[in-house]
């Protein structure tokens, strides 16, 4: 199986497993912007965040209804503590992704790749 | 509402489906935090004895069901790399999970999906009684799947994958599987009219027929799980360590690329390959 190895690292080049490395990262991420509150599920995503920021900025806090990803209506008691959960939930995983996207793209060869 | 996972493993003489269960269902339980039960038969649990994980499977699993051993002429061939292999496949019983699972809302998870994440547990309090992943992603890209990955026939209907199953155990999921289990019995009239392959039995396209009937025969673009992301039986699990190193063959040939994957669940259609880390596997439960 070394040998296999060997000769997989040999045929891969760099530009191939940089781009599965960043779909499964893609993937990671893309799993941790999904929220699930009061039987909805939401996809956290600019829109989203914006939204709820326009309705709490305007007042509009308790027994708020908001479509989620599949067009359901889900009461959402306090949009405060969503905002922050989604918010937070948000900024966490987008600097996971900017992190671990950064040492992607500094690792110059397969095996610094596969570190990963 | 009790949760928990649920997971069939019937072996057969070239693939110990009994230890790959406890090694998903170990990695199922750490990271979604819910208990899990095994459906398995008389014939499995001796051979768990005999090859002494059964200990281990009794501290994985808060239940052992022991249920009847199907009987099959399902085959398929399974690939390792490039070998390959055409195996008995037991597979028949899965529409006996409502029946079976302890628990009212149920995760049933093919014992070759590995947990790394807890992404799944956004799905428990999701307002539906019935969620089938909608698609399969390829670790490598989408361009290696074939039409029959995404429709169950020329013709038909989009095929869901009962890779993972989440359900809530009530009078409308008890007339899904019902159903189910009578596409299977009539299955040849099922793949007439589906115009599908009948040679060999596919839970996928039996949920897939289920749930387009239960739509009105319509396609409903509504509720499903994740797509899951998939390492075909052509890849090869490499290696285990706190993250998975595995080999990619882009062309479906001898020449292979590597790539890595930590903290995402993963279909690993290479059962083999699965069984050879299997001691690495353990460490991560």
């Amino acid at each position: 199986m070394h040998e296999q190895l060997k000769k997989a690292l040999e045929f891969a080049n760099y530009q191939q497993t940089f781009s599965i490395q960043r779909r499964i990262l893609k993937e990671k991420i893309e799993a941790k912007l999904t929220y699930g509150v009061n039987g909805g599920f939401f996809h956290i995503d600019q829109i989203l965040l914006t939204f709820v920021e326009m309705l709490c900025s305007k007042g509009r806090t308790t027994g708020v209804v908001i479509l989620d990803s599949n067009r359901n209506p889900i009461l959402i008691d306090d949009l405060e503590k969503f905002r922050d959960e989604i918010f937070s939930r948000y900024f966490e995983t987008t600097y996971e992704y900017f992190e671990s996207y950064q040492v992607l793209k500094k690792s110059r060869s397969v095996e610094k790749l596969l570190e990963q | 509402m009790t949760q928990g996972i649920l997971i069939y493993a019937h072996n057969s003489r070239s693939v110990d489906y009994a230890l790959m269960a406890a090694i998903s269902g170990g990695l199922a339980k750490k990271h979604l935090n819910v208990p899990a039960t095994l459906v398995t038969d008389k014939f499995t649990v001796d051979w768990m004895k005999a090859s002494q994980i059964y200990e281990m499977a009794n501290e994985i699993f808060e239940n052992i069901i022991v249920v009847e051993k199907p009987q099959t002429n399902n085959n398929r061939k399974l690939y390792d790399g490039t070998d390959n292999a055409v195996v008995p496949f037991i597979n028949s019983n899965r529409s006996s999970a409502w029946e079976l699972t302890p628990y009212e809302r149920t995760l049933l998870i093919d014992s070759d999906f590995l947990i790394f994440s807890d992404r799944l547990s956004e799905y428990w309090k999701v307002d539906s009684d019935l969620l089938i992943s909608e698609s399969i992603n390829d670790i490598y890209d989408n361009s290696r799947l074939r039409y029959h990955d995404r429709y169950i026939s020329d013709v038909g209907i989009k095929l869901y994958w009962a890779t993972t199953v989440m359900f809530t155990k009530n009078t409308k999921t008890k007339i899904f599987f019902d159903l189910v289990t009578f596409i299977r019995d009539n299955y040849q009239y099922y793949a007439d009219t589906y115009r599908f392959d009948s040679k060999q039995f596919r839970n996928d396209i039996a949920f897939s027929i289920a749930k387009h009937i239960l739509n009105g025969f319509e396609q409903n673009n509504a509720e499903d799980l994740p797509p899951i992301l998939t390492l075909l039986d052509r890849d090869i699990l490499y290696s285990v360590d706190k993250k998975l190193t595995v080999l990619i063959s882009p062309m479906l040939d001898s020449n292979f690329c590597a790539a890595s994957i930590v903290d995402t669940d993963i279909h690993i259609m290479n059962k083999q390959s699965i069984i050879r880390n299997k001691d690495a596997l353990m460490e991560l439960i």
